[in-house]
């Protein structure tokens, strides 16, 4: 099976800082991916490279390549806003529109894309908050407010949010930091069961947590891909010592 | 800055490094045994139990570290074979009561013919010094040491057949000695093997690597 995403010699500054230094990695389909590493080391500047978000801020630069089904998404005409749509962002915190119901945030961007028929967009809620085991609990309120769910139930709204226009890949940047055990749990179940469809990409600082939902892991330190396997291997029989003194707390 | 787990390691390491002594004061005395005029059968029992008792210790110490920490990489692969290794420090006691049993039972070698004597004495050296590597593997996490159990481990091999072709061929040997004999190089055998697993579990411990020495 070729890579979803393939990344090749990819740096990325801000300002002067380089932040990552010539990472090259392949991405499988259908799969989870872990970035992992101490903090500053280039973890999430690494994600939004991955769906062009890194360019976002004024002081951003990228070079290097990241091949999203074979097509460089930083080529010249490709749009960024088509990329951030096939490869979706779900964000630390639980950032659901306040202002708008739960039905609303879920087709946020659908509507933005110009969809306004009814039905499709019911269609689309129930079928992104089933994706995302919300439906059976707000079923019945769909006009409430995204801001009064709990934490956990905030961070599956976004995840629907992201899946309701229909992604290829998912990019996760510590989606369960902020939130108590159950709701992480709830968030990792759901995490395998959205492999099963999509590519997804999470950046966590809880290393059992990436043993627990990926198949790959790949360890950042200082800007650089250290090592990069199956989670399997990483965490039983990392190859470098870096990686060894890392996940075994033995830095520093 | 040392880690919370590091107390619970150190532990581990200190009660496997007595289990190793015991086990191979255990297999000492028993292959003395053999050929001596002494009864250690009760000293031997009484050891072979302390050594079930650690082991039991060692696993629950190892489940406690695995509940408290969810260890990975070295620390994963020291608690699993920890306790495996107490389970080969288990096997050395056994196998030294059932050596001592079987003497219990047939009278030992001693009034054997001399190359009987002379061929378990032997065997019991090079096992003894099979055990002493692997205790000193542990102690020392030291792979190239653990590595030259193989080679006297292929001795040892060597040896338990060469026996038993021997005896085949002796027609003279009373039933009593040759059933004495050789359950106590069976016994003997079974040392070196599980000798060779401990060092097995060092050079997994220390890269990872699973060799077969065997």
């Amino acid at each position: 099976m070729a890579p979803k995403l393939e990344v090749e010699d990819l740096n990325a500054w801000f300002g002067t800082k380089q932040v990552l230094k010539n990472i090259n990695i392949k991405i499988e389909e259908n799969a989870v991916t872990a970035i992992i590493g101490p903090s500053g080391c280039g973890k999430t500047t690494f994600l939004r490279c991955l769906n062009r978000m890194h360019e976002i801020n004024p002081d951003a630069r990228v070079s290097g390549k990241v091949l999203f089904n074979g097509l460089n998404i930083y080529g010249n005409g490709v749009d960024p806003v088509m990329i951030r749509k096939k490869i979706g962002m779900v964000f630390q915190k639980p950032n659901p529109f306040p202002m708008m119901s739960i039905y609303d945030n879920v087709v946020a961007g659908l509507k933005l894309n110009g969809v306004r028929d009814k039905k499709s967009l019911d269609a689309v809620v129930r079928r992104s908050l089933e994706l995302v085991n919300l439906w059976d609990e707000v079923k019945d309120d769909l006009n409430k407010s995204g801001a009064s769910l709990s934490g956990g139930q905030q961070q599956r709204l976004c995840i629907a949010r992201a899946l309701a226009v229909e992604p290829e890949v998912l990019l996760m940047d510590e989606p369960c930091s902020a939130l108590d055990p159950i709701s992480t749990a709830k968030i990792e179940v759901l995490i395998r069961k959205l492999a099963k469809t999509y590519t997804i990409v999470i950046v966590t600082h809880n290393m059992q947590q990436a043993a627990r939902v990926s198949d790959y892991t790949a360890f950042f330190y200082l800007g650089e891909l250290i090592e990069y396997g199956p989670t399997k291997q990483i965490f039983e029989n990392p190859k470098h010592e870096l990686t060894e003194k890392y996940i075994t707390g033995k830095f520093g | 800055m040392s880690r919370i787990i590091d107390s619970g390691l150190e532990e581990l390491s200190a009660v496997l490094y007595k289990m190793g002594e015991l086990a191979y004061h255990t297999v000492l005395i028993a292959i003395r045994e053999c050929v001596e005029s002494r009864d250690s059968y009760n000293e031997i029992r009484e050891i072979s139990d302390t050594l079930i008792l650690m082991a039991d210790y060692v696993e629950d110490k190892a489940f406690e570290l695995i509940a408290r920490f969810q260890p990975v990489a070295s620390d994963l692969r020291t608690i699993k074979s920890y306790m495996k290794i107490a389970y080969d420090f288990v096997r050395f006691g056994r196998y030294a009561l059932d050596v001592s049993h079987a003497n219990q039972k047939l009278g030992g070698i001693r009034n054997c013919d001399k190359w009987i004597i002379s061929h378990v004495k032997d065997m019991g050296e090079k096992v003894l010094s099979m055990v002493r590597l692997s205790i000193d593997s542990l102690k020392s996490r030291d792979p190239q040491l653990a590595e030259k159990v193989a080679q006297i481990e292929n001795e040892v091999d060597k040896m338990y057949f060469d026996f038993l072709d021997e005896l085949i061929e002796r027609v003279d040997t009373t039933i009593k000695c040759a059933v004495s004999s050789v359950l106590i190089i069976r016994y003997l055998e079974r040392i070196a093997d599980h000798s060779a697993y401990v060092c097995e579990s060092i050079i997994y411990i220390t890269t990872g690597k699973r060799v077969i020495l065997r």
